[in-house]
């Protein structure tokens, strides 16, 4: 079907009949013409934003990588030779993806966290409260995957992140969820601390409990002994849901830490 | 055209996998396999270009089982890593109607999915697996990574699929081993279960911290040297069993994740949880629920 046959029987193209890529590819390389080249451009841009969508899923902003699949898309074109009878495509993908790992490794993105994927977590972030400020309840990924039109799986992977990224939760204005505006995190969480100091601590549990900071030690309470949901401890210590689980899930880390002292089994 | 990497013989598996899963070819699965390869990449320091590399390869070859391995049916998808100093093997398996060809590979995009594997992989073999079905190795070659030693030992081990264990209608089975190498990788499995079972951001987070403690504090009660947990997400509900554990261990596997002052955080995390006993065995089945 693709024969060489084909190729130089003629030029001309049969309306409504999607041309042979290897005869434009011979109009455009050996004949100069440049509505062959745009023709191929458009036949093959599919293929660069699927690639685009496939490859780095979830970190960098959908457009900059389609920019990059797009480069690639180009360059296979020039270097492609028709006259060795592989397929375009076949050509044309590592080309693409080629483009992509070294556009991913300049931009020293193997070390820093990726963009897209922190813009996406303070996103998650700040939806999560917002929606749980007007409903009453957290909502589920599906609920911010809809409201922020992101996919389940960029949500789920923002859900990881937020856990890993210090600055963004402490540091970051809060939304407009509250009245003293520009209130850090970091200023609403103290002060507020002995109010919640329900539980007398006894020796032994001093002994392990002491060294997590008091602020953890109370969300710890909250949650365990007094069995309040992640949101209820929010709302009463007056920093979002997402915080209170990266407290919950640092501080717990530190208590392990502290029971399994080193020589202990682990 | 013959392609040179087909492979019409069944190679045997020399090692235990790092990382098992079991799955069905339903599309919402690929995820959870993606996030089972971020949490595995997390342990063992891949960089983030490498991980990228893998885990768009490794979505093409499931998503082939998911389209094209059962004829619209479902069935299984079976996914194994293997973390070999230098290299990264993954097996993408199916156990659909024999072997497919490349032309069969394809997918929706003029089929992009195998030239995909061939180019981001060091090297890719497709085989037939004995029985019926479909088995695709990918080789990834990985530079300073901290290589796990190999999950030891043909201890007993027995396919999850058969194990008598098994939870019937499990959504997700997950081996792991050594379990150290589970700490990263059952919670994001677990999270994306959540997500899943219409949990809200609160209860996602109660999963987290339920798999952080199970990965914790089972280490010493495990059957064998690998963390095995079958998961069963429905609506509103998960029910999570964690096993083999040794002979009366579940009960410390619950008392070693109590912290003084806070009870037992196992207890406090999931709505219930029941002990039992299989032959020489135990699993301990915990239920998390959705609240209000």
């Amino acid at each position: 079907m693709q024969g060489a046959a084909t190729a130089t029987r003629t030029s001309r193209t049969i309306p409504g009949v999607a041309e042979d890529p290897r005869r434009l590819f011979v109009r455009w390389q050996q004949q100069g013409d440049e509505s062959a080249r745009e023709e191929l451009v458009n036949r093959f841009m599919p293929l660069a934003r699927s690639l685009a969508r496939r490859y780095g899923r979830s970190s960098e902003p959908f457009e900059d990588l389609l920019q990059v699949a797009s480069l690639g898309l180009l360059k296979a074109m020039d270097r492609y030779d028709v006259e060795r009878g592989h397929p375009f495509q076949s050509f044309a993908v590592p080309t693409i993806l080629g483009e992509m790992r070294r556009y991913f490794r300049d931009s020293g993105w193997a070390v820093h966290v990726p963009r897209g994927a922190q813009e996406r977590a303070l996103k998650v972030r700040d939806a999560q409260e917002r929606i749980a400020n007007e409903r009453g309840h957290a909502p589920t990924a599906n609920q911010l995957a809809e409201y922020l039109e992101f996919d389940t799986e960029e949500v789920i992977d923002a859900l990881q992140a937020i856990q890993a990224y210090e600055t963004v939760s402490l540091d970051a204005p809060r939304p407009g969820a509250d009245d003293d505006a520009g209130a850090s995190y970091g200023d609403s969480i103290g002060g507020e601390d002995e109010r919640y100091e329900l539980v007398e601590l006894d020796a032994t549990v001093a002994a392990v409990l002491g060294h997590i900071p008091p602020r953890e030690r109370t969300i710890l309470k909250m949650r365990f002994v007094e069995d309040l949901t992640q949101t209820e401890i929010a709302e009463r210590v007056g920093i979002s849901q997402m915080q209170v689980s990266r407290l919950l899930r640092r501080s717990l880390e530190q208590l392990r830490a502290l029971t399994h002292a080193p020589g202990e089994a682990r | 055209m013959r392609r040179r990497e087909i492979r019409l013989l069944t190679l045997p598996v020399a090692e235990i996998p790092n990382v098992r899963l079991n799955l069905s070819n339903r599309a919402e699965n690929v995820l959870l396999v993606r996030q089972a390869l971020s949490g595995l990449s997390e342990a063992i320091k891949l960089d983030a270009v490498e991980l990228n590399d893998v885990s768009t390869a490794v979505s093409e070859a499931c998503n082939n089982v998911v389209m094209h391995a059962y004829n619209g049916e479902e069935g299984p998808l079976e996914v194994e890593v293997y973390a070999l100093g230098n290299e990264l093997e993954v097996i993408v398996r199916d156990r659909g109607r024999g072997m497919r060809t490349p032309a069969q590979h394809g997918d929706d995009v003029g089929g992009i999915g195998l030239p995909v594997i061939r180019a981001l992989s060091r090297s890719m073999e497709i085989s037939e697996v004995t029985g019926g079905g479909t088995e695709v190795r990918m080789r990834f070659a990985i530079t300073k990574t901290t290589a796990p030693e190999p999950a030891a030992g043909s201890d007993g081990h027995r396919a999850a699929s058969s194990y008598p264990l098994a939870m019937p209608d499990a959504t997700a089975s997950l081996i792991v081993g050594p379990p150290r190498l589970a700490r990263a990788v059952l919670p994001r499995v677990l999270t994306a279960l959540a997500a899943r079972a219409y949990f809200s951001t609160d209860r996602i987070s109660d999963t987290q911290l339920l798999a952080d403690a199970l990965v914790a504090h089972s280490e010493n009660s495990l059957d064998g040297d690998r963390l095995s947990v079958q998961v069963t997400a429905t609506p509103r509900d998960l029910h999570l069993r964690l096993g083999p554990l040794q002979q009366g261990r579940a009960a410390a596997v619950l008392e070693d994740a109590a912290q003084d002052g806070l009870g037992t955080l196992l207890e406090r995390l999931s709505n219930r949880h029941e002990i039992s006993a299989h032959g020489s065995a135990e699993v301990l089945d915990l239920h998390l629920a959705e609240r209000g």
